[in-house]
């Protein structure tokens, strides 16, 4: 049964406008919290709930949330990370085209504990209408009195810009995000200082996914508690969007208890596999995630089950491989897309992905030779100590490909060629 | 260049901005929204409106893969080669669409109607193989649709 | 402070410590490429991996980006480190050209020595190659982007640490470019230091290309003599022939860099046409008969006419041998002089300068790099003392403010307030801006000598001491005309300059003059009071190693050695003597002597042109004495005759800090006249590139000093309807010059700046530094 919060709304083709959304409840829980609540009291609320960042990597909200000093200088900045770049991720897409206020009243009620009085979208360029959407938005809860000076006559002002990007996957990380937002070259910078420190132009900075705070509304509502118990497991909290995509019959989003089995997710939410295809295995949090090999196609996707079998949950955008599929071309084709995305300033990464990428490709076009192998393990190994998350990112599915598919490898180098091609 | 009100707009966000220089991929934008690309004036008189050197200006152009450099034909393709279109095909969809249109990826056509360049995954893995137009996605391509896709173009503009 | 142990060796440190410079201190070299430490860590190469045993964080870190903790445990050798590093290397050398055999940093290349310890010697990555195209960034700087491995270094130095901005970075991934938005000529003057901070051979020196290999080179500890700040070098000497120079680290002085200045100012030493022979009337001669003709001649005027009739005159850019040696000179022959400076105005400021420094307030340009406030009065570092500028920013970076109180049109490389006020308003300005050093703990006031006077610069100091009476830590700091103006000063006895001496000619009481390394013709401000006064002389010495115009028009001419054969002391502005050792052995450059034949041919058990004395030993011989025979004897010579050079005793290889100790200047008279009505001020100044006599001869440089320009401010020349590209003529006394225009919207009102040039002849015309311009002898010549 798909546990609906996020997406209870939506509505095909369109999205929950204002008045729709204020009549469903939406507001509301701003409005209380800003007339009678504490900052500190959605603080506490989301790290109760254990909301993690949704983002990828899945940094309790109220904990961050935590470390914007009392004292810390003004103004501060609330920015939601819509870059969504991770390959096949498209949950924060669907949810601005969903419920655009959702996300901003939880942009308000985070800014509100943080005592941020600029809010800022950034946004991936290909998101035009997601973009337009959002202005459009802002503008109406402007008139209304929902963003601006002295919202709900509470004396706090918080107010929200649309931030396009130019275009890079390095960008939604979250602290070359905020060089992007400045203007200068999007390279990360080494924490510390944490953004909640010295962010954006040097003042705290929140940065939260799109999905994450579009639950703050809901756990401010509805309390901890609820929050919890939506997860499928003890160990997890909430729900989660899954992005399902590749070899199934009904790719999308599907917003199901966290820890929802992957096996029910494929079965039950995206329509089984497509045609006669096959399990083999899936990326299960965008491209820089671990392949999970068949024999975890009942493991609960949870953050802490998978983290617990050695996995990583990423952004849950989860990618299905069946067995015509080639996993050697898949991950050329994933490093082929990291080394054009690297943003070029440490060596591991600039240089190493290329690398990487060229070892594979030789493999998978039939020049592969056995010594290859080893280098790749121990080069993708390497990748760990790269500057910030992006390469340990880009050497995951290269790492389990050879953990967990080390015979398919093998086969191209004996055979000379890919073996899921036709032979010329 | 610029259409007068839109550049008197940015001035006023500029003017208004604490930090002008967030304004510098939109100010960059809207050169390219005017011109179709960044072309060496514009970068100059970008970076004089907002007060900075015009490298700095091309440091940030050179990293984004939105900001053209050179100039483009009147509609950019983009066509999505990560894996899940892959997966689906894209690379030989891509072909076709080098093929019809008589030019590799990265170049532009003779008449200046298309330029076809590789993307990212386009954040429509449930509609894939996808391609962008313009800034607008289309889903679920095949080569009739493709066919169908290019040919509104030419209606729309007609040679 | 945190101790630690790395490869089982234990070290303290201070707080604050890196691990990689920790580890430097036990003598653990640890590969770096981002990591330098002026610039700072950055963690971009990520080759100074290390293995942390114990610590807060354990496992592989980067050295450069983990301060050094008590109790830490640290491992250089791991195995999974050293396996790291070595992946690092194979990543950067992926796209490496591989042309170690034709480039020039082959052989001191950071990569090359890095590639070869780390183990990495063959390639086993088959893809293609990037390769990118080079720019044209002037004739200093040669580029060759394919052999960079991104490091980062030189936006860091060029953007950051030295403030300039038109190289940067482009472009992203493995196609990240390192460069100029187009090609040109790199704006800083500073740029040079690329060449030393790229770690390959992306930045090459573009002069010396090809001439040598590090180890070809006779590499020699050096001090820059281009201007006052006596920066540290190391210079390149091959076949007896300076061939490049580099900046060499001073705790003190100038930390790791110099300026273009300095690192190409050196070609004078060898033109074709430098003086290597005695010359009598004309006719070439032994240089011991020059000597000898000389001391004669001088030794019959003084019998003559006695010896107030004989004149010498030195200048700040001798070494403080051959200084010492010509006030030895006149203390034995009663000749007049010598005198170190030419106008008294010019002089007593900077006598004034070297004299109001103490141990307690003069301030190294390190310690003013930690200065939290700075006013500079009548001073333009980029100009005048370049490295001072970057100290200046340095400060900027961390948190200083820093004032200008100046006339001139500034180009700063980093922010200051500027006061822009007329030559004679500073010191007006000086007073009422001291509050703005209320509020610092460490203040220190910069103050130039070219266009104050003495009353400035002793209003300077005394805005110190009262600075000092308060609390504050504060400093001093003057520029000085010349690389050992400050030595001149600690020597000079006579209490005169050259326009004293100019007039006793006119006046028919001086009949022979003695002009050792002086330049004269090109510094002496009035060129008519000159040129009668040579005229009028009986006798015209000179000595040097220049082919100056006065050495031309010498009766007897007497070339002397270099710095790079010589050596010397020097005494830098704030009275840090240092020693410079020669750096080759002199004689005839060998490709001259082999007329461009290499290796050359002829073999001979003596040099071709050693022959060659210093001055300081001519200086002697014209004294008609034995000099001392070795450099060593000579110091000693110098401590024992002088008492303010006892410390000399003292140097060691931060140099010594010699003071003046209650010294009275050179007496001076009222400042500069009022400015008369319906006049612009021309002021001349000093530049960067242009002007030095010295660097002057560089043809590289020369090409740096574009047009002679006039700097106008925007509305004197709305006034006289001038646009910026203009050029006019300026109306003086005796003709017109005519100069491009400049606008400056932030230099003072009613005044012209003419930066010196090498084109411009304007001591026949102006008769002085400043001049007074009446408004109706500016003429435009030409519109833009
Ligand atoms: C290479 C890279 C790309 C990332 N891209 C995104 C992104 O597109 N959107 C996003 O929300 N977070 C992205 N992240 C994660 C952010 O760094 C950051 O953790 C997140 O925005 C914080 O929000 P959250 O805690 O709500 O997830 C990326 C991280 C890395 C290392
Ligand atoms: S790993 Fe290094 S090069 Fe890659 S994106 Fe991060 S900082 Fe840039
Ligand atoms: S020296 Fe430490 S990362 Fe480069």
């Amino acid at each position: 049964m798909e546990s609906r919060v996020l997406l209870k709304n939506r509505k095909p083709d369109r999205i929950l406008d204002l008045a729709e959304y204020r009549a469903s409840g939406g507001y509301s829980a701003a409005a209380e919290m800003l007339q009678t609540g504490r900052p500190a009291d959605v603080q506490e609320a989301l790290e109760a709930a254990g909301l993690l960042g949704r983002g990828g990597a899945a940094f309790s909200m109220g904990v961050k949330l935590s470390t914007v000093a009392e004292y810390a200088p003004f103004p501060r900045y609330m920015v939601c990370n819509a870059d969504e770049m991770e390959p096949g991720t498209f949950k924060d897409r669907v949810l601005i085209h969903t419920s655009p206020h959702l996300l901003i009243e939880g942009m308000l009620l985070a800014a509100f504990s943080a005592r941020a009085e600029h809010g800022i979208i950034f946004i991936r360029p290909e998101y035009e209408n997601a973009a337009r959407i959002l202005e459009r938005e802002v503008a109406l809860a402007r008139e209304q009195g929902l963003l601006g000076k002295n919202i709900f006559n509470s004396g706090f002002d918080f107010d929200i810009v649309v931030h396009r990007s130019g275009g890079r996957y390095i960008c939604g990380e979250g602290t070359a995000l905020l060089n992007a937002l400045e203007g200068k070259r999007p390279n990360p910078r080494k924490p510390p200082p944490y953004p909640t420190v010295k962010g954006l132009w040097q003042l705290p900075t929140v940065v939260q996914n799109v999905e994450t705070l579009c639950f703050v509304p809901h756990v401010v509502q509805n309390g901890a508690e609820w929050f919890r118990n939506l997860a499928a497991g003890p160990d997890e909290a909430g729900t989660k969007i899954y992005s399902v995509s590749g070899r199934v019959r009904r790719p999308g989003c599907y917003e199901l208890p966290m820890g929802t089995a992957l096996s029910e997710i494929i079965e039950t939410h995206a329509g089984g596999m497509a045609g006669n295809g096959r399990f083999k295995a899936c990326l299960p949090g965008g491209a820089s995630t671990r392949y999970m090999p068949e024999s975890m196609y009942h493991r609960e996707m949870g953050y802490q089950s998978l983290s617990d079998a050695g996995f990583r949950l990423g952004t849950a955008a989860v990618m299905v491989f069946d067995h015509s599929a080639c996993l050697v071309g898949a991950t050329v084709n994933l490093l082929a897309f990291f080394a054009r995305e690297s943003c070029g300033w440490c060596t591991p990464c600039r240089d190493g992905l290329p690398y990487l990428h060229d070892l594979l490709r030789r493999i998978e076009n039939g020049q592969g030779r056995a010594e290859f192998v080893p280098m790749l393990r121990e080069m993708a190994g390497q990748m760990g100590l790269a500057y910030c998350a992006f390469a340990p990112g880009a050497a995951a599915p290269v790492e389990s490909l050879i953990t967990y598919f080390e015979d398919e490898v093998r086969e191209h180098i004996k055979a000379g060629r890919c073996p899921f091609r036709e032979a010329e | 260049m610029l259409p007068e009100q839109i550049r008197a707009e940015l001035e006023i966000r500029i003017a208004e901005a604490d930090h002008p220089q967030e304004l510098a991929v939109d100010v960059m934008l809207a050169f390219q929204e005017a011109a179709g690309y960044l072309s060496e004036r514009a970068l100059e008189t970008a970076a004089a409106m907002l007060k900075m050197h015009s490298l700095e200006i091309e440091e940030i152009a050179t990293f984004y893969t939105f900001i053209y450099r050179e100039p483009v034909g009147r509609n950019v393709i983009h066509v999505c080669d990560s894996v899940i279109c892959w997966l689906d095909g894209s690379e030989s969809l891509m072909d076709y669409i080098c093929r019809k249109l008589g030019i590799a990826p990265g170049q532009t056509t003779a008449d200046g109607k298309f330029t076809l360049l590789p993307a990212c995954c386009l954040g429509y893995c449930d509609r894939s193989p996808a391609m962008m137009i313009n800034r607008k996605v289309y889903g679920h391509l095949s080569r009739d649709r493709i066919d169908d896709i290019l040919a509104r173009f030419e209606r729309e503009e007609p040679a | 402070m945190p101790k630690l142990i790395i490869d089982n060796l234990e070290i303290e440190v201070p707080e604050g410590t890196r691990v990689i410079e920790a580890a430097e201190k036990l003598g653990i070299y640890i590969p770096r490429f981002c990591f330098h430490h002026a610039l700072g860590a950055v963690g971009a190469c990520r080759v100074c991996a290390v293995k942390v045993l114990e610590g807060a964080v354990e496992g592989v870190q980067m050295s450069c980006m983990i301060d050094a903790q008590d109790g830490m445990k640290v491992s250089t050798t791991d195995p999974e480190a050293a396996d790291f590093r070595r992946s690092v290397i194979e990543w950067l050398m992926l796209n490496h050209p591989h042309d170690c055999p034709v480039c020039d940093e082959g052989g001191h290349c950071l990569l090359q020595d890095l590639t070869v310890a780390g183990g990495h010697s063959i390639r086993r990555y088959e893809g293609g190659k990037r390769t990118y195209t080079d720019q044209y960034l002037g004739p200093l700087v040669q580029h060759e982007m394919n052999r960079c491995i991104q490091c980062y270094r030189c936006v860091r130095f060029y953007r950051e640490y030295s403030g300039y901005n038109d190289l940067g970075v482009t472009g992203i991934a493995g196609r990240v470019y390192f460069g100029r938005l187009r090609e040109g000529v790199l704006e800083s003057p500073f740029a040079g230091n690329l060449i030393d901070i790229c770690p390959t051979g992306v930045f090459t020196d573009k002069p010396s290309r090809y001439t040598g290999r590090r180890w070809d080179f006779e590499r020699t500890p050096g001090v820059c003599i281009h201007c006052s700040l006596g920066c540290r070098t190391t210079v390149s000497a091959r076949y007896r022939q300076v061939g490049r120079m580099e900046g060499r680290f001073s705790q003190r002085v100038n930390g790791d860099f110099i300026c273009d200045r300095g690192r190409y100012g050196f070609y004078y030493a060898d033109r074709p046409g430098r003086p290597r022979s005695g010359r009598i009337s004309g006719q070439t001669v032994s240089v011991d008969q020059a000597v000898y003709e000389a001391r004669d001649r001088l030794q019959r005027i003084t019998e003559e006419h006695g010896p107030q009739a004989v004149g010498v005159i030195g200048s700040g850019r001798s070494s403080l041998q051959t200084q010492s040696a010509m006030v030895h000179l006149c203390r034995t022959t009663g000749w007049q002089g010598p005198v170190f400076r030419n106008t008294r105005i010019t002089g007593a400021a900077a006598d004034t300068a070297a004299c109001a420094l103490n141990p307690e307030n003069a301030v190294s340009m390190r310690e003013l790099e930690t200065a939290d406030a700075i006013l500079a009065v009548g001073a333009d570092p980029v100009n005048e003392a370049p490295v001072l500028a970057l100290a200046m920013r340095q400060a900027q970076r961390a948190g200083a403010q820093i004032t200008a109180i100046d006339p001139r049109p500034l180009e700063w490389p980093f922010d200051f307030e500027h006061l822009a006020c007329r030559a004679e308003e500073i010191g007006e300005a000086l007073a009422s801006a001291a509050e703005r050093l209320s509020d610092s703990r460490r203040p220190v006031v910069i103050c130039g000598t070219e266009i104050t006077d003495a009353g400035i610069v002793l209003q300077a100091a005394d805005l110190v001491a009262g600075l000092r009476g308060s609390g504050k830590t504060a400093g001093l700091f003057c520029t000085l005309p010349q690389a050992n103006s400050f030595g001149a000063a600690l020597l000079d006895e006579c209490n005169a300059c050259a326009a004293d001496l100019a007039a006793r000619v006119e006046a028919g009481q001086i009949r022979a003059l003695a002009v050792i390394e002086s330049d004269l013709w090109h510094d002496f401000p009035d060129r008519p009071q000159l040129e009668k006064a040579l005229e009028k002389l009986d006798l015209l010495v000179s000595v040097d190693f220049l082919d100056t115009p006065l050495f031309e028009k010498a009766d007897i001419g007497i070339p002397s050695l270099t710095v790079f054969e010589a050596g010397g002391i020097y005494v830098n502005q704030e009275g840090r003597a240092q020693q410079v050792r020669p750096a080759h052995t002199g004689g005839l450059p060998i490709t001259v002597t082999g007329a461009g034949d290499h290796p050359p041919r002829t073999f001979a058990p003596n040099v071709p042109g050693r022959d060659m004395p210093a001055a300081w030993v001519t200086a002697f011989c014209l004294a008609g004495q034995a000099p001392p025979e070795t450099d060593a004897q000579m110091t000693a010579w110098m401590r024992y005759n002088f008492a303010v050079l006892s410390d000399l005793a003292r140097m060691d290889a931060d140099g010594v800090r010699l003071f003046a100790g209650g010294k009275t200047p050179i007496a001076h008279e009222a400042t500069m006249p009022e400015k008369p009505e319906q006049c612009l001020e021309l002021l001349l100044a000093a530049a960067v590139f242009g002007g030095e006599p010295m660097s002057d001869y560089s043809q590289c440089l020369r090409e740096l000093a574009g047009l002679p320009a006039v700097w106008m401010d925007r509305a004197d020349a709305d006034r006289h309807g001038i646009a910026a590209g203009d050029r006019v003529g300026l109306g003086f006394e005796n003709g017109e010059v005519s100069f491009v225009v400049r606008i400056s919207d932030h230099m003072a009102p009613g005044v012209l700046v003419v930066y010196r040039h090498p084109d411009i002849d304007w001591q026949p015309r102006a008769g002085d530094t400043r001049y007074n311009i009446r408004e109706d002898r500016i003429r435009r010549i030409e519109k833009a």
